[in-house]
């Protein structure tokens, strides 16, 4: 037995992952899994699709780069308004073929807003709520009308990755469908090796743009937890990966500083406290003013984030828009700076006086009690509302952090039954979509039916009139205007109270690929979780040894 | 077969129908909907008409309960555990499968090497009563097994397959071989199996020792051996078989039920390890409220357990006489 042991124990001592992976391969790490389920339908909503699926497999027409800001053309080379924010007419690339080496054509794409069409479950962006026909003009133009001006279209529509029509014209019933053998125009679609833990992905011999990808293939390992993505990631067996990791100057670029590097840009959707402004206490300006002044963000950022971030923008904008966002409104920080002071003189104006017993009290006595809501597991989150719970304590409003269940945390916050609430916010190309789920009545909904977006419950008209006039126009001057416009709305009626902009988690080693966009070379996001920006960063990398990866 | 024994297979066959009917019930009584903790994983990424997409596609029922429980029943006849939601749109079937041998091997093979090796130790702890194994053994397995798991298996992964590099720290093979009959991959899994296989034997052998050791020396103190051994019976018989054989009854019984929770009681390891096995599954498919996953997990955990004391049931029924009716 012990000699058995010792034999085993010699194996493995000659175990180095370096050997195990061929050059050329990039090794990435951004699915969570146990195990490997075989499922490359690029329309379905569930996420039940591998990473690559949107990622590098199936291509958009459009792409927004959200670290720059700006919309990259990909399978649509220009796209032109026939009629402004009403008939749109884009114009697909010319020499791309999928990978079984089919012409692609406007037909194809065509076809996809049809499918769409035709079952409402792959429609995750809502294309056809505001789109009334879609049709290829020629082989090279494809309209679409809109059944309203409506100019934020341009991206959703951008954003769709198109399936070629003589493979999923066959499907019947592409809800269900597995593709177990993609056939799609991106930089890779070669399906090498799928085994329940590892899965390989080769490059495209048909792809579009000259001599990319220079990557041979991608490969993933099933790795199910934080951990074990960490230790992946320190002994270097890990190319490229979107991972939180903790104090990572230490813990990660220290093992090979020459190699391993990160970039966590502030790009991430604002994280939000949610007052649910139809309760009484919070319908008050002055009281939501007042708690967001009492919360110290410069801790919360540094107990929960591990000061990987930077305390929120008064206008809640994260880094993503700063082609937008306006310096102007409050030059001192607003109401997102730290001023106790300030907040408790808000309270005593509205009428919360601070009692014997040192809590807030109303004309009748009732103590201002604000309990915050939060999803139990997610511990950068809870941290940061046990600050702000604290913090709100020291002006004398009664506060703590209520963790539920992942479940009952989203039926609370959507139904609008809560005080505060941790949340998420949601984001876009332009600053319209964030502000619609902030402030546009449309998406008000009453008390206990359940809502998406605007869970604190408020809607104004001065910002319904703004949303309606930036649906309507195609120039980017006025859209900045109105954008400004809903930032001066915003800060004006303080609807929720912006926490701080999450970080864009990304990890890349120069041991074996260089290319990764970085703070010095922003050329697109860094994290692999910002799909399909990453087609941007799959066509840059490049082996270090590029003979081997001429095999 | 006994009439005994028939009784009791019947036992276990309400015990079935009882925890079928309890998988079919138990999800249903979770608050949310799982489109709404599929929309939520993706915190805010998706747009917000996502969610009727969602709903569309996972076809989420509003049928009357009654009439979800009869096509429950005429599907699991069928063998069909319907749609996973978490791994849409692949079977329940199917997902499990992928986990359900590589748990079966590691936990299973795990803990028929605490089994054996514990009940050995046990017994001859009992039979050389006072000496060396029987005073230094027992703590120390009992101070390893109050360690958390967790911990135990983070240490173990740490020091054994991170700062000395002796043992793979992830998966149930290496990248290098693809699975197959082969040497090679035969090889890869046990080398694998290792460093996870041992932590859990680690942390449940001092139990095994304990009940071994302490049963033996229950039945070695009896009237009857004391009598054999005057007679003149042979140490090695009287040990094996009058001594073993006798004390093996509870631990068989422990066995059975442990043989049982195999299937779910893995999950440490499994993350931990990174194991592609079915106990991180369960986490998954409670996270996303995956009814049909959940249902289907619990079956497979159900049923096991009931199938593994049965086959005690009937293997006490022949080693011990007095349980014959």
């Amino acid at each position: 037995m012990i000699v058995a042991a010792a034999l085993l124990l010699g194996l493995a001592g000659c175990d180095d992952p370096h050997d195990a992976t061929p050059a050329g391969t990039l090794t990435v790490l951004q699915e969570q899994q146990a195990a490997w389920v075989r499922n490359f339908n690029p329309l379905i909503t569930t996420g039940g699709a591998r990473w690559p699926t949107t990622a590098g497999i199936y291509e958009p027409l459009i792409i927004f780069n959200r670290a720059k800001g700006e919309l990259t053309p990909w399978l649509a080379t220009e796209w032109t308004w026939t009629e402004p924010a009403r008939v749109l007419q884009l114009t697909t690339r010319s020499g791309v073929a999928w990978s079984d080496g089919k012409p692609f054509s406007a037909d194809d794409v065509a076809f996809t807003f049809e499918l769409l069409h035709r079952f409402p479950a792959l429609d995750g962006s809502g294309v056809w709520t505001f789109v009334d026909a879609v049709r290829a003009v020629d082989a090279s133009t494809v309209e679409f009308t809109f059944n309203r001006p409506y100019s934020p279209g341009v991206a959703l529509v951008g954003n769709q990755a198109i399936v070629p029509r003589h493979v999923w014209e066959a499907v019947a019933d592409p809800v269900s469908f597995t593709n177990p053998n993609p056939v799609a125009t991106g930089p890779f679609t070669d399906i090498r090796r799928f085994d329940p833990q590892l899965w390989e992905l080769g490059r495209n011999p048909h792809y579009w743009q000259e001599g990319e990808p220079k990557v041979d293939a991608l490969r993933f390992p099933a790795v199910a937890s934080n951990d074990q993505a960490l230790l992946a990631l320190v002994r270097g067996e890990v190319d490229w990966a979107g991972n939180f990791v903790p104090a990572i100057d230490r813990t990660y670029v220290a093992r090979d500083p020459a190699h391993f590097h990160y970039w966590f840009p502030a790009l991430g959707d604002t994280v939000f406290l949610y007052p649910q402004t139809t309760r009484p206490d919070l319908a008050d300006v002055r009281v939501r003013r007042a708690l967001s002044l009492a919360v110290d963000r410069a801790q919360v950022v540094r107990v929960a984030m591990y000061d990987y971030t930077h305390p929120a923008h008064v206008t809640g904008l994260s880094d993503g828009y700063t082609a937008w966002r306006r310096d102007d409104l409050a030059p001192d920080g607003g109401w997102v700076r730290f001023d106790p002071a300030a907040a408790a003189a808000l309270l005593d104006e509205a009428g919360w006086a601070l009692g014997a017993d040192g809590l807030r009290h109303d004309a009748t006595g009732a103590v201002l009690d604000l309990p915050i809501v939060c999803p139990a597991g997610w511990s950068d989150w809870v941290r940061a509302a046990q600050i702000v719970a604290r913090n709100l304590g020291a002006i004398g409003i009664s506060s703590r952090v209520e963790g539920l269940d992942f479940p009952s945390w989203f039926d609370r916050v959507t139904q609008g039954n809560f005080a505060l609430a941790m949340g998420w916010s949601i984001s876009g190309p332009t600053p319209y979509a964030f502000y619609r789920s902030l402030l546009g009545s449309a998406t008000v909904k009453p008390v206990g039916t359940a809502t998406a977006t605007n869970w604190h419950r408020f809607g104004s008209p001065e910002a319904d009139t703004l949303l309606a006039a930036f649906e309507a126009t195609i120039d980017p001057v006025e859209q900045h205007r109105l954008a400004g416009e809903l930032q001066r709305t915003f800060v004006e009626s303080a609807p929720a109270i912006p926490l701080f902009p999450p970080p864009a988690w990304g990890e890349y080693s120069t041991e074996r690929f260089t290319g990764f966009p970085s703070a010095a070379n922003p050329y697109a996001s860094l994290s692999p979780n910002a799909v399909p920006e990453t087609l941007l960063v799959l066509t840059h990398l490049a082996p270090v040894d590029t003979r081997a990866a001429a095999r | 077969m006994s009439r005994g024994l028939l009784a009791r297979l019947g036992l276990y066959a309400v015990a079935a129908w009882v925890a079928i009917t309890l998988n079919f019930l138990l999800p249903r009584w979770m608050p949310g909907d799982p489109a709404s903790a599929l929309y939520a994983r993706f915190q805010g990424r998706l747009e917000p008409s996502a969610l009727d997409a969602l709903r569309l596609t996972l076809g989420i029922s509003d049928a009357p309960i009654g009439e979800q429980y009869v096509d429950y029943l005429g599907q699991l006849a069928h063998g069909e555990l319907g749609t996973s939601l978490v791994y849409f749109p692949s079977p329940v079937s199917e997902v499990i499968a992928g986990g359900l041998g590589w748990t079966l091997f590691l936990a299973g093979g795990a803990l028929i090497v605490a089994f054996t090796l514990g009940s050995t130790l046990g017994a001859l702890a009992a039979w050389r009563r006072g000496g060396w194994l029987d005073s230094a053994v027992p703590p120390l397995l009992s101070l390893l097994g109050a360690f958390p798991y967790f911990w135990l298996a983070m240490a173990a992964s740490w020091f054994l397959g991170f700062h000395l590099g002796w043992f793979p720290v992830r998966h149930a093979y290496g990248p290098e071989v693809q699975p197959g009959w082969t040497l090679a991959f035969a090889a890869s899994t046990v080398r694998h199996a290792i460093l996870p296989g041992a932590t859990m034997v680690a942390a449940s052998l001092g139990g095994w020792v304990l009940t071994m050791r302490n049963t033996m020396m229950g039945v070695l103190d009896d009237e009857p051996l004391r009598f054999a051994q005057a007679r003149g019976l042979g140490p090695s018989r009287i040990f094996l078989h009058y001594g073993v054989r006798n004390a093996l009854l509870p631990s068989l019984t422990s066995f059975g039920m442990a043989l049982g929770f195999v299937l779910s009681g893995a999950l440490l390891t499994e993350i931990v390890f990174a194991y592609p096995g079915q106990g991180y599954l369960l986490l998954q498919a409670v996270r996303g409220q995956d009814y049909p996953l959940l249902q289907g997990l619990f079956l497979t955990i159900t049923l096991a357990v009931l199938g593994a004391n049965a086959v005690v049931d009937v293997l006490v029924t022949a080693l011990d006489p007095r349980t014959r009716g």
